[in-house]
């Protein structure tokens, strides 16, 4: 038999080293005995994650109930125009937010925001068709949502692909709405005036900047982002 | 003539214990907790599961489902084939699914020469199921051909299970007066890093049982108390080297088992714990003034009365009318948030003492020894769990968290007493991460 050297306990024949403090076991006397069944068997047992089917079950019934109401409702109510378009597509974005990340429960965050962002698309495609506004959807809405998709996506690679300190992820976050809005206003004045001359956005990006700089400063320098540690509980 | 209607199973409601853990039961977290007897023979999977196919009709309580239901969770037996006897894992404990496994809520396992048994806390707890566990041992080994009578515990499998075993004792002995006692303060965490979904690590000590009577004697207290006051001990002093602005208190949840209060052969939870506290802000305590501590509050607390008190709280809950007509979709969430205060925030840790193991002495040849693991906290702290079996004292620290500084300290504390101790761990399987 051996016994650690640092905690004194007796260790199992089969221990390469302490469990409690890892100090390798170096016995000539008695070497590891590597035949023998280790005390626990060295299979793991995965955790398939829950089937969510019947919450997703009902959560589609609810929506299609809620679709097809307002379609008939719109039969009588206002027939002359097609409101009901705008509850139907409320309820197809839903659906594409909800249900699918509850029947695919290891769907991808990357996956998830792509289709939560072409729902979005889909759904202002809807209310365009109702006004005939193709010429705003393409020109404007379109690249908007494209715009802030890409850079949910681009986020979501960042932050939650790969785990962030909270300093990180608000510096990001932070910047990421400046760039946002410099982006809107680019798309605004483009479809409006064909010209692009930053204005209300630039004021955005400088506040917002200098809401970054001093979050930046601390994330860089190593005594600063402890003493916050500390203080925040990070 | 109608034809006679297929007899819908009979439902009952929990226990107060069982609406709470059906109510915090996560997709990552049940309260489940296992014990394994290590036989002196390897285990003949085929004779075990004859086993449990004879003992578990004798146990109705645990061959059940969990339902959710629109205000309740509610028991519905489970007619299911099953439960079927699995090979070993290194990562025990996993949480449970109320809708797959065919809803079994028991598990049986089989190493080399372990059995062990899995349980879900809402439909028993430790003193139920060893009940179970030993009529169980008894079975399989008959099936190996040994005579083993009916004594110490063990039910006889040929009987009808009885309605007292499958009784509410709490509702049985709740009182008039309700005593609530006020939240308790934020403990010291004592977490750790967490380790990837889903891993338990497991550290077992043994020990020899009179070496360690003997020691808690020296001080005038009991095993559970010395137990008590060596972890308190131990969390004290790793809360002070790791150097806090204000140190919090020590506070452990001890559960007692109220059999021994009130009379009852329910097979159901029925428990309550209690929280010897130290608070290290008011100066340092030396292990003797602890000690002295656990004992007193131990004794000054547990008692028929106060505890009557403290369950007929428990059972009010469960029938209070406003919180009846609350949709359980509401009240999980709440349960939960109230669990996190009242059963989690204000401790430190959990130490259990289900005590000894007696076994018939046509047994006592075919089992070496006996393990008990309580599985994963909410948070990724360890738990400690012990039982003993002859001369062997067992103690286990089982968590989801990397480090294992609190059961290092723990167990050199006992070596340093005197009391030798041998280690086994499940981190072995695990070597080639570390080196």
């Amino acid at each position: 038999m051996s016994y650690c050297v640092n905690c004194g306990v007796e260790l199992d024949d089969t221990a390469r080293f302490c469990p409690l403090c890892h100090t390798p076991v170096l016995n000539p006397s008695q070497p590891v005995n590597i035949s023998a069944p280790p005390p626990f068997p060295d299979e793991r047992g995965e955790v398939p994650p829950a089937v969510k089917r019947d919450a997703a079950i009902l959560l589609s019934s609810m929506l299609v109930s809620v679709a097809v109401c307002c379609g008939v409702l719109n039969m009588f109510l206002k027939p002359e125009r097609t409101w009901s378009v705008y509850v139907i597509g409320a309820a197809v974005m839903l659906w594409l937010w909800l249900v699918p990340p509850l029947l695919d429960r290891g769907m991808h965050v990357l996956l998830r925001l792509l289709v939560d962002v072409l729902a979005v698309a889909l759904y202002v495609l809807f209310i365009a068709l109702n006004l005939d506004g193709w010429t705003w959807y393409m020109g404007l809405a379109l690249p908007i949502i494209l715009w802030g998709g890409a850079l949910l996506l681009l986020l979501g690679l960042t932050l939650w692909v790969k785990r962030r300190s909270l300093l990180t992820t608000v510096t990001v976050l932070i910047g990421s709405v400046g760039v946002f809005l410099l982006g809107v206003e680019l798309l605004i004045d483009r479809f409006l005036n064909q010209s692009w001359e930053p204005g209300w956005s630039l004021v955005v990006l400088t506040v917002c900047a200098g809401l970054v700089i001093p979050l930046l400063v601390v994330r860089r320098v190593p005594s600063l982002r402890e003493e916050a540690r500390r203080r925040f509980h990070m | 003539m109608p034809k006679e209607k297929k007899k819908k199973p009979e439902w009952y409601p929990l226990d107060n214990a069982g609406v709470l853990y059906s109510a915090i039961q996560k997709e990552t977290y049940s309260a489940i907790y296992r014990f394994s007897a290590l036989m002196t023979e390897r285990v003949d999977p085929a004779a075990l599961q004859r086993a449990v196919d004879k003992t578990m009709p004798r146990f109705p309580s645990f061959a059940v489902r969990i339902k959710k239901g629109a205000f309740w969770y509610y028991c519905e037996p489970n007619d299911a084939p099953g439960p079927f006897l699995k090979k070993d894992i290194a990562n025990p404990c996993q949480p449970v699914r109320f809708r797959e496994d065919n809803g079994w809520l028991v598990r049986f396992y089989y190493y080399e020469k372990r059995i062990s048994i899995e349980v879900f806390h809402a439909i028993s707890d430790g003193g139920g199921t060893l009940v179970l566990f030993k009529t169980l041992l008894a079975v399989y080994l008959r099936e190996l051909g040994h005579v083993i009578p009916n004594t110490c515990g063990i039910l006889d499998v040929n009987e009808s299970p009885r309605r007292e075993e499958r009784e509410d004792a709490y509702a049985r002995y709740a009182g008039k007066k309700v005593l609530r006692n006020p939240l308790g303060g934020k403990a010291y965490p004592n977490t750790g890093t967490p380790e990837p979904f889903y891993t338990l690590n497991v550290t077992m000590g043994f020990l020899p049982l009179n070496r360690l009577r003997a020691k808690a004697k020296e001080y005038g207290a009991s095993i559970t108390e010395y137990l008590t006051a060596v972890l308190l001990k131990v969390l004290i002093d790793k809360q002070h080297r790791e150097a806090p602005r204000k140190e919090l208190p020590v506070a452990l949840a001890i559960p007692i088992n109220l059999r021994g209060w009130f009379p009852s052969e329910t097979l159901r939870n029925f428990i309550l714990t209690v929280r010897p506290c130290i608070d290290p802000s008011l100066g340092s305590y030396t292990f003797e003034e602890i000690l002295g501590r656990v004992h007193h509050y131990l004794r000054l607390n547990i008692n028929r009365q106060q505890m009557r008190a403290m369950l007929t709280g428990n059972v009010r809950f469960t029938t209070n009318k406003l919180l009846r007509v609350i949709p359980v979709v509401l009240k999980d969430p709440v349960m939960a948030l109230s669990y996190h205060l009242a059963g989690v925030r204000p401790y430190s840790g959990t130490y259990t003492n289900p005590g000894p193991f007696p076994v018939p002495e046509e047994m006592a040849p075919h089992i070496q020894r006996m393990e008990v693991i309580l599985g994963q906290a909410t948070l990724p702290r360890v738990h400690c769990a012990s039982i003993s079996y002859g001369n062997q004292m067992e103690i286990t620290f089982a968590g989801t968290l990397a480090e294992a500084e609190t059961e290092r300290d723990f167990f050199r504390f006992l070596v340093q007493a005197g009391i030798p101790v041998k280690v086994e761990s499940n981190r072995l399987a695990r070597s080639d991460l570390i080196f």
